[in-house]
């Protein structure tokens, strides 16, 4: 019984999918493209995962590399008696926490102001300001905060000098240097960001506002009302793909910005394996660091995904 | 059926262009396959296989191969070269000293020669990127032997020691002018391997201080000769911005330094060392090249820190990093009193060099002197000089399948001759005749201009000015800067070499405990060197002692203890190597 059942729903299933295919055979031939792209770059290159769990060598293929000492382990031992690398990993959170609470709620509410603009020139006008760093590379990002913030050359200091103030180390005092840190990310990121939130509430049905107005809601009823709730399930994806981030943070963003002086809040993951694994040659080492890094990533994207579809939300699949 | 049509189009349109990808990418990985699997074989058989033929090179010269010093069949060797990316410099890799090296190798030996381009600033992660490849150049530089030892722990460097010895009668360029000392700098005690030779300094003068010598005219200061001097004329430069700077008074920095604190005030650190100090102490400490654990580094840094507090030091010098042109525009705009660099540096690179810049912007009085201020406890101004070695280091990586064609070209490039031409170019283009034997550089341009100064990027053994007779280097040397004051560059040579003293080769094999700490101890120590700068007076030793109780437990006292360790094992219990 239960296997002709299996067997049913073996026919059914390879039924369909024959259905599908002869039905959409175009979008499948689109879609084998990028499924190939993602093979070759995104799967085959994971077989080098092992070098985490290989002694390294440049001139030996992946497979032939002799395994690490404690049954592979050796590396990750390694890591986390490696001080600088549990700094890296606090600095790494600590930072990217800050970045979810202050950067991840501004594009909202950014998008929110936006929508209630009534002269649509200017709204573009602002739109497309808010944008444009979105474009800039973040050395030239730190190339503008010299010039703003650096202590004697610094545009803002010098201002604040001549009205004799003292000079605020934005950029040499680890304390200010997080905030440097979070500001610029935010001014850099909030216009682009806002883009998602901008489709999403386009698409709300105009009809709901047109019903709360005449029910009597003010401007910020209708945006708790309606838009918000409209636009829940864009924002659910989004804090599940930044959650799913939590220890990724890109590398030139920190790289860039960082200085001699503030690297005890400013050395993360990325920098660290930059500087210990292609640097100093400690390539197993910085693998191993970097494979505990997506696994966290990946623990995470799994439990904000869960927490979401135990709150009625759909989640990201 | 319209829908279909494009959707066949662009899914053709789309697999031609990944096919145009993949086909590239497979193209370029294609060399590097067979390079990564038969590396192994290689490594160990490619000695062995060569040797018998060299050995028979050895007893008959004429065995088909080689045919008076020239290959019977063309070869084809690859070489690294550094792209400096400077203003107006041209093609590292295809320019007229390239096509004289080019041209005298297939003259002289029957071997072409391709130049490779590497980044000098990120030479080391792009060799990396090579060597992991497959595609390295068959010579390879780097100015970092704890790299060439690492890639030689993973097999990824060929032993030049059999080459050296079979090869020997062939090259007698290289041996007359690295000598046994520098060809043999880095062999093992153990094993006699040889993973690299060392490059040879012409000059060895290093470090000097320099300070505006309009400024001090200006103030009526004599140049400093002891560090209370310089502290004081330091004073006198700040005190006085508005006298020297008028309306960009508050531009005013007496002393300026970078993030690299244990470069740029070595002098003055040195000077705070022990001038009786051990050969053995000096080693056992000398793993960082900025001398961080030398014993008087922490007096040096108190007292830039003193004068930070004091308003004498740049304030924003740990911004920058390495290569930012924002200090040296400082000092040619005419803004920095005083520095500490290369003994050459206000004269380097033309008429873009500091020196000439500053003529320009500020007037023909404005000139940076070297002075000699940091007297040591002795009340002598020892300075630590390069030995004759401690320029770059040449290696093959395993994948070179021509070294014998490369030891020819090692030795091409050693000829006095052919270094005289690339350090000189042509008379009129590059440099003038003073009188006979004594050459001026000029600014060149165009094709002639050198993208290093004297093409050291070129003569990859010699680093420094070397004529084809002594006499003639000592005198050009004061020439050798277009557009600088040859007495000027003549003062700065004898203070950076007065009191001098030079490193002493210490070879008792490789530190276990170096590999791959370079660059993470390197960073660490800069941290120190800078938190410990800017810290107030009161802090200062609790923020040094801190960093640097970290610097050991990372690996520092590691390597001290392993260097320790090898070098009573290799010269005993003793202070002095024999």
């Amino acid at each position: 019984m239960k296997a002709s059942k299996t067997n049913i729903v073996a026919v059914q299933k390879k039924k369909s999918f024959g259905v599908y295919m002869k039905r959409y055979w175009q979008l499948y031939v689109l879609l084998a493209l990028p499924l190939v792209y993602l093979l070759i770059f995104k799967y085959i290159p994971m077989v080098y995962i092992q070098i985490a769990f290989k002694d390294y060598s440049i001139v030996q293929s992946v497979w032939e590399m002799p395994w690490a000492d404690n049954n592979g382990f050796e590396y990750f031992i390694k890591a986390f008696k490696n001080r600088d690398f549990l700094f890296a990993l606090r600095n790494t959170l600590f930072l990217n926490l800050l970045d979810l609470f202050i950067g991840f709620p501004i594009p909202i509410i950014f998008a929110l102001i936006l929508n209630e603009l009534v002269f649509k020139n200017f709204k573009r006008v602002v739109q497309t300001i808010a944008y444009m760093p979105h474009f800039l590379s973040w050395v030239i990002i730190y190339g503008l905060a010299l010039q703003l913030f650096a202590p004697t050359n610094g545009l803002i200091n010098m201002l604040l000098n001549n009205m004799g103030f003292e000079s605020i180390p934005f950029l040499n005092e680890s304390g200010h240097w997080v905030a440097t840190y979070i500001f610029l990310g935010v001014w850099q990121s909030f216009g682009w960001n806002s883009i998602v939130y901008l489709a999403a509430i386009a698409g709300i049905n105009p009809e709901l506002y047109e019903a709360a107005s005449v029910d009597g809601a003010g401007r910020f009823r209708k945006m708790w009302h309606i838009t918000l709730p409209g636009i829940r399930s864009t924002i659910v994806v989004l804090l599940i793909m930044s959650l799913g981030n939590i220890l990724g943070s890109g590398f030139d963003r920190p790289f860039a910005l960082q200085n001699k002086l503030v690297m005890d809040v400013a050395n993360v993951i990325s920098t660290f394996v930059y500087k210990n694994g292609i640097k100093g040659l400690q390539f197993s080492l910085t693998t191993a660091v970097g494979f505990f890094q997506s696994i966290i990533c990946v623990f995470f994207l799994l439990l904000a995904n869960w927490i979401s579809r135990r709150l009625g939300e759909r989640g990201i699949w | 059926m319209k829908k279909r049509i494009i959707a066949l189009v662009l899914a053709s349109c789309m697999t031609m262009s990944l096919m145009a990808c993949g086909g590239k990418t497979e193209e370029a990985a294609a060399p590097a396959e067979p390079a990564t699997e038969e590396a192994a074989p290689a490594e160990e058989a490619a000695p062995a296989e060569e040797a018998a033929p060299a050995e028979e090179a050895a007893v008959d010269p004429s065995n088909g191969e080689i045919v008076d010093g020239k290959f019977v069949e063309t070869r084809k060797i690859t070489v690294e070269i550094y792209d400096r990316g400077n203003d107006g410099g041209s093609d590292p890799t295809n320019n007229m000293y390239t096509e004289y090296i080019k041209k005298g190798m297939l003259e002289d030996h029957n071997v072409e020669v391709e130049f490779v381009a590497v980044p000098r600033w990120t030479e080391v992660e792009q060799i990396n990127n090579l060597l992991a490849a497959g595609d390295a150049p068959d010579i390879c530089l780097t100015y970092d032997y704890p790299t060439i030892q690492t890639y030689a722990n993973m097999g990824g460097v060929l032993d030049m020691s059999t080459y050296l010895a079979d090869y020997k009668d062939m090259l007698p360029n290289l041996f007359n002018w690295l000598g046994d000392t520098n060809i043999y700098w880095n062999r093992d005690p153990q094993n006699g391997t040889v993973w690299a030779i060392e490059g040879k300094r012409a000059v060895t003068a290093r470090i000097n201080t320099f300070v505006r010598q309009d400024w001090l005219d200006q103030l009526g200061l004599q140049a400093p000769t002891t560090k209370a001097e310089f502290e004081a004329m330091l004073v006198a430069f700040r005190d006085n911005a508005d006298t020297l700077l008028g309306a960009d008074a508050d531009k005013m920095v007496p002393y300026s330094i970078s993030y690299d604190v244990g470069w740029r005030a070595a002098t003055l650190i040195e000077s705070f060392m022990d001038p009786a100090i051990s050969g053995r102490e000096y080693y056992v400490n000398g793993f960082d090249d900025r001398k961080f654990t030398e014993n008087g580094t922490k007096e040096a840094v108190r007292l830039i820190n003193k004068w930070y507090n004091d308003g004498l030091i740049w304030k924003d010098f740990a911004l920058y990093g390495s290569g930012d042109a924002t200090e040296d525009d400082m000092m040619k705009a005419g803004y920095v009193g005083a520095f500490t660099h290369n003994w050459d540096y206000p004269w380097r690179n033309g008429t873009d060099s500091i020196a000439a810049n500053l003529v320009r912007m500020v007037g023909p009085d404005a000139k940076f002197v070297a002075i000699d201020p940091f007297e040591d406890s002795k009340g002598t101004h020892t300075k630590f000089i390069t030995s004759s070695a401690g320029d770059r280091k040449i290696f093959f990586p395993s994948t070179n399948e021509e070294p014998v064609a490369c030891m020819l070209y090692l030795d091409w490039i050693s000829d006095p001759e052919h270094i005289q031409y690339l350090q000189l170019g042509d008379e009129g283009v590059t440099h003038t005749v003073v009188e006979e034997g004594v050459y001026a550089s000029m600014a060149a341009e165009g094709e002639a201009i050198m993208n290093s100064g004297q093409n050291i990027d070129y003569t990859i053994t010699c680093n420094g000015l070397n004529l084809a007779t002594p006499e003639s280097t000592l005198k050009s040397l004061a020439y050798s800067y277009a557009e600088a004051d040859p007495a000027d560059v003549a003062n700065a040579y004898e203070i950076a070499m007065t009191d001098s003293r030079a490193e002493r080769n210490v070879n008792v094999g490789a530190i276990t405990a170096e590999e791959g700490m370079g660059p993470a101890l390197s960073e660490k120590r800069d941290i120190v060197f800078d938190t410990a700068v800017v810290a107030s007076v009161d802090e200062f030793d609790s923020i040094w002692d801190a960093g640097y109780e970290d610097y050991l437990s990372s690996g520092g006292q590691a390597i001290i203890d392993e260097r320790t360790e090898k070098w009573i094992a290799t010269f005993g219990d003793v202070a002095e190597q024999p």
